[in-house]
């Protein structure tokens, strides 16, 4: 199989010592796509997310990033190949100012003055909140507020993909446009995305591509309009609104424990 | 009335020194959860080696703090580096066994090494005072309060203007959320124990003029510390000023009014009262997010 330009993550293991949370994560994501992945608690989600910032050491697979190797990396040398991440929540430095936590997002091009302003001014054009409050406490700041500086600060690295845990969470109707507006906007500029998302409407409602994992496994991959349409995945997520299937993905079994034969490498748009 | 504004004065004094020696207790437990109780060994370790400079070479006391300051920054990388980093992923209290081990390791060289007895820097100013109308304020005090305050301001110049700085405050903010830009934990909890650690070498030099001291002093400077950074709230900076401001006045007022030997134990009160009414200390949620 050629090597797709974007994220792979084949066979990876990884847990947090009481067990295997990822039992063998197979999961790609072509460059410029939205893919969002949903499924239940303790499905192994926001793990994965964990696994490819570097937060979390897999014990088996490979990720790679445009054919480069991402796993076993710190999660400073994942930054720098251009992955940034924004967790489900408690990501901003609380007592500092929106100014300093949007910075911080430029460490690792600190010594390159000309870069950091730039970048923050790029930055500041795009996210209106961070020249608005940029004294601001971010502490003090409102959970959507809170998650757009989160964003900004992701963006000073330019990078080519972005993580973000669980972006709805928390978040009034209001605050869910602005994030899912700029989820757009990152997917229009060419920025790969990789979401996860218990608001399964949602979430594949912002996306190109949707995964469904459980148990720790994918088992399910396609489009985003494929996954919805899912009939079984309709019915377990979506409360059996979705119109039956044209999904070609097979029906997603809660108790089958062997692989998915749909479950591979989710297309380019 | 001048016998208060004295007092007043007096505690501002002192409590600005105090506010350096808890600096570093407070940095080093907001960056790392370390409860570092040999900071007060190391203070007594350098007031011992400030007063034997001064002995053999008649340096001043406060002005040797431009040695010990750079000599403990690189005896506290290596003890974190060597030591303290073996337990970075345990919890506080197995810092509090670690570094109460340490304390008793550099109580007991003391001892065999300079003897158990009282010792003193007494510089040629030690008995002169600044009159200032009716209030009196000895020079060390007042050379000791600006040596504090002077090193107070320049770490507060690392912390709020440097990327070095930035990183120490993010760490100790959300330790997760540093790794996320880049911050490296081990280099910047070495850097902010080194940090923490160089506060005790202005802190001792100023002590050795201050306040008499032998080996064993260390317990109860601890107590002093650790009282401090309880009020102020535990790993908070700025509540360590107030709280040593705070502290240093009530210290003093108690001296004057109440007689010297209740002055210690406000210290032992205030732990006391803070954990019973006000764990989080003085500085505690205060931000939106912590109260949600």
């Amino acid at each position: 199989m050629p090597s797709l330009k974007g994220l792979s993550l084949k066979g990876v293991v990884a847990g947090y010592g009481g067990g295997n949370v990822l039992q063998g994560v197979d999961l790609s994501c072509a460059e410029g796509t939205v893919t969002c992945i949903v499924g239940p608690n303790g499905a192994g989600k926001s793990t994965v997310l964990r696994v490819i910032s570097g937060l979390l050491r897999s014990s088996a697979g490979e990720i790679t990033l445009d054919g480069d190797r991402v796993d076993g990396l710190s999660p400073e040398d994942v930054l720098r190949l251009g992955i940034t991440q924004v967790p489900q929540s408690h990501a901003l430095f609380p007592a500092m100012t929106v100014q300093e936590n949007v910075l911080m997002g430029g460490y690792l091009i600190r010594r390159d003055r000309t870069l950091l302003q730039e970048r923050m001014a790029m930055v500041r054009s795009r996210i209106p909140i961070v020249a608005d409050r940029s004294h601001d406490i971010a502490g003090n700041l409102s959970g959507g507020q809170r998650r757009m500086v989160e964003m900004a600060r992701c963006l000073m690295l330019d990078p080519k993909l972005m993580l973000l845990d669980e972006p709805s969470l928390g978040l009034d109707p209001r605050s869910l446009a602005a994030v899912a507006d700029l989820i757009d906007e990152l997917n229009q500029s060419g920025t790969t995305v990789l979401l996860v998302e218990q608001n399964v409407r949602l979430g594949l409602g912002l996306a190109t591509h949707g995964v469904v994992m459980e148990g720790g496994k994918v088992r399910l991959t396609g489009t985003a309009a494929e996954v919805k349409d899912n009939p079984e995945i309709a019915a377990l997520y979506l409360g059996g609104s979705a119109t039956p299937a044209s999904a070609e993905g097979p029906p997603v079994s809660a108790a089958s424990s062997a692989p998915s034969p749909s479950t591979g490498p989710v297309p380019g748009p | 009335m001048t016998q208060l504004l004295q007092a007043l004065v007096l505690g501002l004094l002192i409590g600005g020194v105090y506010a350096l020696m808890a600096s570093g207790l407070a940095l080093i437990f907001g960056v790392m959860r370390i409860i570092n109780i040999a900071q007060g060994a190391l203070l007594i370790l350098v007031a011992m080696f400030t007063w034997w400079m001064w002995r053999e070479t008649g340096i001043d006391p406060i002005l040797a703090s431009v040695v010990t300051t750079p000599l403990m920054f690189g005896f506290g990388w290596i003890l974190y580096r060597t030591v303290i980093s073996r337990i970075r992923d345990q919890s506080a209290s197995m810092s509090v066994l670690l570094t109460f081990g340490f304390a008793l390791v550099v109580e007991g060289v003391l001892n065999v090494v300079a003897g158990n007895r009282f010792r003193s820097a007494t510089p040629f100013y030690f008995a002169e005072s600044f009159t200032v109308g009716p209030i009196s304020l000895p020079k060390t005090q007042v050379y000791g309060f600006v040596a504090a305050v002077l090193v107070l301001a320049a770490l507060y110049l690392v912390l709020t203007r440097t990327w070095t700085g930035r990183a120490i405050r993010a760490t100790s903010q959300n330790p997760s959320g540093a790794a996320l830009v880049g911050v490296g934990a081990a280099g910047t909890a070495a850097l902010a124990f080194a940090l923490g650690t160089a506060t005790t070498g202005v802190g001792g030099s100023i002590l050795s003029v201050l306040y008499p001291f032998f080996p064993a002093s260390h317990y109860d400077w601890i107590s002093r510390l650790l009282g401090i950074v309880v009020l102020g709230g535990m790993g908070s900076l700025p509540g360590a000023m107030v709280g040593a401001l705070i502290l240093g006045l009530a210290e003093t007022l108690t001296a004057t009014y109440g007689g010297l030997r209740w002055s210690t134990l406000v210290f032992y009160l205030v732990i006391m009262l803070v954990l019973l009414f006000r764990p989080q200390g003085l500085f505690g949620a205060k931000l939106r997010e912590d109260a949600a």
